[in-house]
């Protein structure tokens, strides 16, 4: 009953509107509507009726057409960036300092002497064969054990197809008459290489090449070191490496001076102990308010070359890196070195890039989001991406492996790898370094923080000290550092260094959104009203439209159920209805002229004219006369 | 009737839809119409308002609307080709650059003796008299000698000299001779010039071998600069005479200059290198050309990933007068890229590890209409004489050497040829030096017009390199090192490699990300229209139909009110005239005719009531009687079944 009630009031409302025929409805929106084509249809002669409805729909088409390219340019979320340079106070970058070589040699000499005896003997062999023998009587014989783990062997490559391989230390005799050949003959024909045998046993080998044997050894060397090192605890490991104040000789921060206390150990593990200044963990981070030398961090360092191992690091210097703040130094990746018995000086320009998030650019904001177990996260550092493709490698590693890579910060649960307890270790290391798939797992997996800020260095160097402040420089220093009168300094060891902001500091890109709500919203109105006037109000006025035509249509079907019985008994109307061109015509041609095959039938029903109405001076004036003629004649 | 059905359809169709002017007879009525009508919104607030002021304000208001319309969409037109940058990161695995070595002595000194030989022992006697220089005292005594019977020719044809300066006189060193100096003079150094500290002003004078009057001197504020400019303007001439098979003999080979290679934890060798031959640096070598149409990539960054390589500069046999520094040179490019290792190389030093990290950077602009850059370099009207992609430099080398080859008829030394043209030498083109030296003035001062012709090229690609210098060989591996670097060159066991003969360099990324710089078009078409519509409806609710309907009323029917006038005007000029030639009233069928039969007419000359009144009848047709009342909108109404008094009214408008 109620929505009886609900109908019939509705209906009541409706009839109140506009009309009750759709061509009624349709001719009422037009005349009232805001939107300017509409309105023209109407109101204009039929030829231009015509030509109106036609641009009506033809805007109408542009709009939406266009609405689709500016609603499809919002959703693809481009950027626009914004670059600004200046100087600024800014934070001052954390610095970190290592030394290239990782442990003093005469602290880790116990644990490397075998190795050294071996490679030693191996290059007599290699580099004299016929003074081999003489020497080796001499020596205490060698632990092949070692050797035997990772071989170094010759590859004899006189026949391009079938290559001899030739182990270094054994079969003495045979392997001593082709090496004097070798020195003889083209002795390039040789190569080095690496034996990596899997687990399955010795037939199951590969060998790595090397076309130099410096690169063999020491690519050797460096696999077998790690394995003996890797058994190290790591107290013991920190207490092999550089101490700070041995390293650090001199500290100036600006006009403040500061001492190896200000820097923060980190155990690095390729270059083993490292320090960093203004790190920014403990207390809050240094600002640099002037540009400027003066205002830098000026350091001397003594890196003592004469302690380096000599087998692992052929390159001599300190090794530094500025980056942020609560972030792990990756010194392989950005670090830059230092050289000694040089003044190093590095301006500083920070430059930042700030993106937006999704949906915007694939980035991550603190790499929650990365499905890579961040290993870093235990030196309480911040995500990057190199911690996510070192993390990514570490787990992989683990793994395939079972061992986890010296290199390397451990998963829980996961040694480091040693020749003990993982023979295969190398074997598998090096296919899975050398694995592009497995790279690209990690590439894919990985995503870039969304602020990436770099320090872009101009570095410049001189000689340092010079020649007439030498003596009284290296004085100073040694007496500082260990309170006795002796040079225990020479030019091979010690670095200075100036780290300073440039005059410009900063040059910041910042992204933000090329399209926003807001511009989507007015790149609409615009577009509407540019074609048709239209608003946001024309666009309900037509809901309201189509709510009042479906309502007619409600209408029209209660009707026809309810007339279903007289409407055989009576035609309500006894001619067609009138057509939409019709009854817009009926507004504005008020002559009404019917079209010719509908006018007689209906003059007939038409009842007799009364008398005499007041001349109609309307259709005397806009109905030329001429045109009455053909009607007449047509009668 | 039946007969033409055509003549029937156009009759209905010119019934049905009749051409009609404008319903205004007169402009006046036509603009209050509009006004009344339009849908913008001024124009009804001049018409509707009452009283001067207010009328007189809402055009003032209307008329700054339209105005402010105008300004701003001018101002949207302008704007329209501008840029907005995006700076995209991405990080990926890198292809990576073409990285070239080349050693900073072109050519192996000790086989370029039979080539050089000459030259240096004037250079050497040049030094010995100038300068009181002499390597060895005996050599020295005996060359000079030498020098004085056999007379030179390398002084003859470019002879040094000692400027003094205000007197414009200078002294030839090899003869003694004082002689005037004509022609103009060019400094190199200038500014010592005018210290008036004259006295070591050394130089040497070009001359017009075709006008010897026409000469010009180029002084130098040092001899070391004199010396050494002399003697590369000779030893062009010189090797611009061997054949390209020989020079790339008399350089370094691969073997030579390559001593270790490690790319990506992997072995490497000369197979992996292309050589190339420049012209100023002998044999370079391209790791990573890309010729065999793979190119590298790497996946991960860092030290150990990128290249390393150990080079083996012998410094030995360096050609003291040409090259004064020791290393090798290095330069990062993209495989499309021509190394233009002269003008951006890095140095690289001995006895040290040179540790370049990259960052690679992508950059892309807009072209026409945007910037004025080019795309592929095509649209340019400078031959491309580089087998590599269009570049700056490119195109400014292209287009000096096509000048060059023009005036001076060879092609310079240090460029490439062009079809049909060969490179310079005395004995062919005996001018070509003070020819080139003129030329060269002018390219600097770009009267040649090369700077202007080139574009630069809208897409770039950008290695930014951090390099640093570590000690190496380290003071306790430096001797198994050597050692062992030196049984890979495979010398004599005896002779070990000295540490300042090698150069250690790392080339790697810094890390995977790259950047890309590129513009963007800051407007589209749809964006203009919209900022268009968007001050059209702010201003004035305007819109495409309001122009439509400003172009409809202000010039079709404006322009049809004023023709209709016009016709007007001159039918009853023409009628006045007509009478008054033959002295008689006109007819009535006349004007009839005129009025309703002509064509042109009738659409126009619309009859108003009083217009009609006066019309004459036409006499065949029924007299005129009230026309039938118009039922028209009762008739309407009875289309619906049911009637609401407002919906009638509505209806009745």
């Amino acid at each position: 009953m109620n929505l009886k009630k609900y109908l019939v009031r509705a209906l009541h409302r409706l009839q109140k509107g506009p009309g009750y025929t759709y061509k009624e409805l349709l001719v009422w929106y037009c005349d009232n509507t805001n939107t300017h084509g509409p309105k023209r249809i109407i109101k204009e002669g039929p030829k231009k009726k015509l030509m109106w409805f036609f641009l009506t729909l033809l805007f109408a088409s542009l709009v939406f057409w266009q609405w689709g390219i500016l609603i499809n340019t919002y959703l693809s979320y481009n950027v626009t960036s914004s670059l600004s340079i200046g100087f600024k106070t800014m934070k001052f970058p954390a610095v970190t300092v290592c030394n290239a070589n990782p442990f003093k040699y005469s602290e880790v000499k116990h644990l490397l002497k075998e190795l050294d005896r071996l490679i030693e003997a191996a290059l007599e062999r290699i580099l004299q064969p016929t003074a081999g023998n003489g020497s080796e009587n001499v020596s205490p014989p060698l632990d092949l054990e070692l050797w035997n783990q990772i071989p170094l062997v010759l590859i004899d490559e006189h026949d391009k197809d079938n290559p001899i391989i030739l182990d270094i230390f054994e079969t003495n005799q045979t392997a001593g008459g082709n090496e004097t050949a070798m020195g003889n003959e083209t002795k390039k024909k040789y190569k080095l290489a690496v034996k990596l045998c899997s687990p399955q046993g010795s037939e199951n080998c590969t060998y790595w090449n090397f076309t130099s044997a410096a690169q063999a050894v020491t690519e050797w060397y460096i696999l077998q070191s790690t394995s003996i090192l890797s058994k190290v605890p790591l107290q013991e490991r920190i207490r092999m490496g550089y101490q700070a104040e041995d390293m650090i000789l001199a500290c100036l921060y600006g006009a403040e001076p500061c001492n190896y206390k200000n820097f923060t150990q980190i155990y690095h593990p390729d270059h083993g102990n490292c320090y960093i200044f203004n790190w920014g963990m403990d207390e809050e981070a240094l600002n640099s308010s002037n540009p400027g030398a003066e205002f830098g961090l000026k350091l001397i360092l003594d890196i003592s070359q004469q302690d380096y191992i000599p087998y692992l690091s052929s390159a001599a210097g300190a090794r530094l890196m500025l980056h942020q703040q609560k972030s792990f130094p990756f010194l392989k990746d950005q670090g830059i070195y230092a050289m000694a018995g040089t003044e190093t000086s590095i301006g500083v320009v920070v430059d930042e890039l700030e993106r937006m998030g999704y949906p915007y650019s694939d980035c991550t904001l603190n790499g929650s989001d990365v499905p890579v177990k961040n290993l870093y996260s235990q030196y309480n550092t911040s995500y990057s991406i190199q911690a996510c493709l070192r993390s990514c490698f570490q787990n992989h590693m683990a793994e395939i492996c079972g061992c986890g890579h010296y290199l390397f910060p451990l998963p829980e649960g996961v040694n480091y790898c040693n020749n003990e307890d993982n023979p295969s270790w190398a074997y598998c290391y090096s296919s899975l370094r050398s694995s592009i798939k497995q790279r690209q797992i990690c590439i894919d997996s990985c995503k870039e923080t969304c602020n990436d800020t770099q320090y872009k260095m101009t570095i410049s160097m001189a000689d340092w000290p010079s020649e007439a402040s030498e003596d009284w420089i290296f004085h100073i220093l040694s007496y500082e550092r260990d309170m006795s009168t002796n040079v225990t300094l020479d030019r091979n060891g010690i670095i200075k260094l100036n780290i300073y902001f440039q005059e410009y500091n900063y040059r910041t890109i910042s992204e933000s959104a090329a399209t926003t709500i807001v511009w989507l919203l007015s790149s609409l109105g615009g577009q509407f009203g540019f074609w048709m006037g239209g608003s946001v109000l024309c666009l309900i006025e037509f809901g309201e439209i189509i709510i009042d035509s479906l309502w007619i249509t409600v209408i029209n079907v209660i009707s026809w159920c309810k007339g279903l019985k007289q409407r055989r008994a009576q035609a309500r109307y006894p001619d067609a209805p009138p057509t939409v061109s019709e009854l817009v015509e009926a507004h504005t041609n008020l002559g009404f002229q019917h079209e010719a095959t509908g006018a007689l039938p209906r003059d007939e029903v038409l009842p007799p004219e009364p008398g005499t109405p007041p001349p109609n001076y309307d259709s005397l004036r806009v109905q030329p006369l001429a045109v009455l003629g053909p009607d007449s004649d047509a009668e | 009737a039946a007969t033409a059905p055509g003549k029937k359809i156009t009759a209905r169709l010119k019934r049905t839809l009749p051409v009609r002017g404008p319903q205004a007879p007169t402009l006046s009525e036509l603009m209050r119409w509009y006004c009344l009508n339009t849908n913008t919104h001024g124009c009804r607030r001049i018409v509707v308002s009452r009283g001067r002021l207010r009328r007189l304000l809402w055009i003032v208001l209307t008329l700054s609307a339209v105005g402010l319309i105008l300004w701003q969409c001018a101002e949207l037109l302008m704007n329209y080709y501008s840029a907005s940058v995006s700076v995209t990161v991405q990080f990926q695995k890198l292809p990576f650059p073409a990285v070239t070595i080349c050693n900073i002595n072109p050519y192996k000194y000790s086989a370029m003796k039979e080539y050089l030989s000459e030259l240096d022992k004037e250079t050497k006697k040049a030094l010995e008299t100038f300068y009181g220089f002499s390597e060895g005292k005996s050599k020295v005594r005996r060359s000079v000698d030498e020098w004085n019977s056999t007379g030179s020719n390398f002084f003859q044809q470019i002879p040094l000299l000692k400027v003094e300066d205000f007197s414009r006189t200078a002294t030839d060193l090899h003869s003694g001779q004082k002689r005037k100096i004509e022609g103009s003079v060019f400094h190199k150094d200038s500014s010592i010039v005018n210290s008036g500290d004259s006295n070591d002003i050394i130089g040497f004078q070009l001359c017009d071998a075709n006008n010897s009057s026409e000469c010009a001197l180029y002084t130098f504020s040092s001899g070391v600069n004199a010396i050494q400019e002399w003697y590369k303007l000779h030893y062009m001439n010189i090797m611009a005479q061997i054949p390209l098979e020989t020079k790339e003999k008399l350089s370094y080979s691969a073997d030579d200059l390559l001593l270790t290679c490690f790319f990506d934890g992997l072995s490497c060798d000369k197979r992996h290198f292309t050589r190339f031959h420049h012209p100023l640096h002998g044999n370079c070598y391209t790791f990573n050309s890309g010729e065999n149409g793979t190119v590298l990539s790497t996946s991960t960054g860092g030290s150990e990933y990128g290249l390393q390589v150990v080079l083996y500069i012998d410094e030995a046999d360096y050609n003291p007068f040409l090259v004064t520094s020791t290393g090798a040179k290095i330069i990062v490019h993209d495989q499309n890229e021509y190394p233009f290792i002269e003008d951006i190389g890095t140095e690289i030093e001995t006895a040290a590890a040179t540790s370049i990290g990259m960052h690679f950077t992508q950059s892309r602009k807009l072209s026409k209409p945007y910037s004025d850059c080019t795309e592929t370099g095509a649209d340019i009207p400078v031959e491309n004489l580089y087998n590599k992609s269009y570049s700056l430099q490119i195109c400014l080398h292209s287009c000096f050497q096509k000048a060059m080859v023009d005036s001076c008829g060879c092609a310079q030394y240090a460029q490439p040829l062009p079809a049909g043209a060969e490179y310079c030498n005395y004995k062919k083109n005996p001018n070509w030096m003070y020819c080139y030296y003129r030329l060269h003035e002018k390219f600097v001062k770009e009267q040649l017009g090369c700077q202007q012709i080139c574009k630069d090229a809208c897409s770039f690609k950008e290695w930014a390199l951090t390099t640093s210098i570590a000690q190496w060989p380290s003071a306790v591996s430096e001797d198994w090192m050597l050692r062992v670097l030196s049984w890979d060159k495979g010398q004599k066991l005896n002779k070990k490699l000295n540490k300042t003969d090698l150069a250690n360099l790392m080339v790697f990324y810094k890390d995977l990300n790259e950047r890309f710089i590129s513009e963007n078009p800051a407007n589209t078409l749809v964006i203009l229209l919209s900022n268009f519509g968007g001050q059209l409806g702010l201003w004035m609710s305007c819109s495409v139909v309001c122009v439509i309907e400003i172009v409809e009323v202000f010039f079709i029917d404006s322009l049809s009110i004023v023709m209709r006038r016009q016709w007007q005007k001159a039918k009853k000029w023409w009628n006045d005239r007509k009478r008054a030639s033959s002295g008689k009233a006109p007819e009535a069928g006349d004007v009839e005719g005129q009025g309703h039969d002509n064509p042109v007419c009738i659409d126009e000359d619309l009859p108003t009531f009083t217009t009609a009144l006066r019309l004459p009848l036409p006499r065949d047709r029924p007299l005129p009687r009230t026309p039938p009342p118009n039922y028209s909108t009762l008739r309407l109404e009875t289309a619906f079944t049911e009637q609401l008094p407002d919906t009638l009214e509505l209806s009745q408008h």
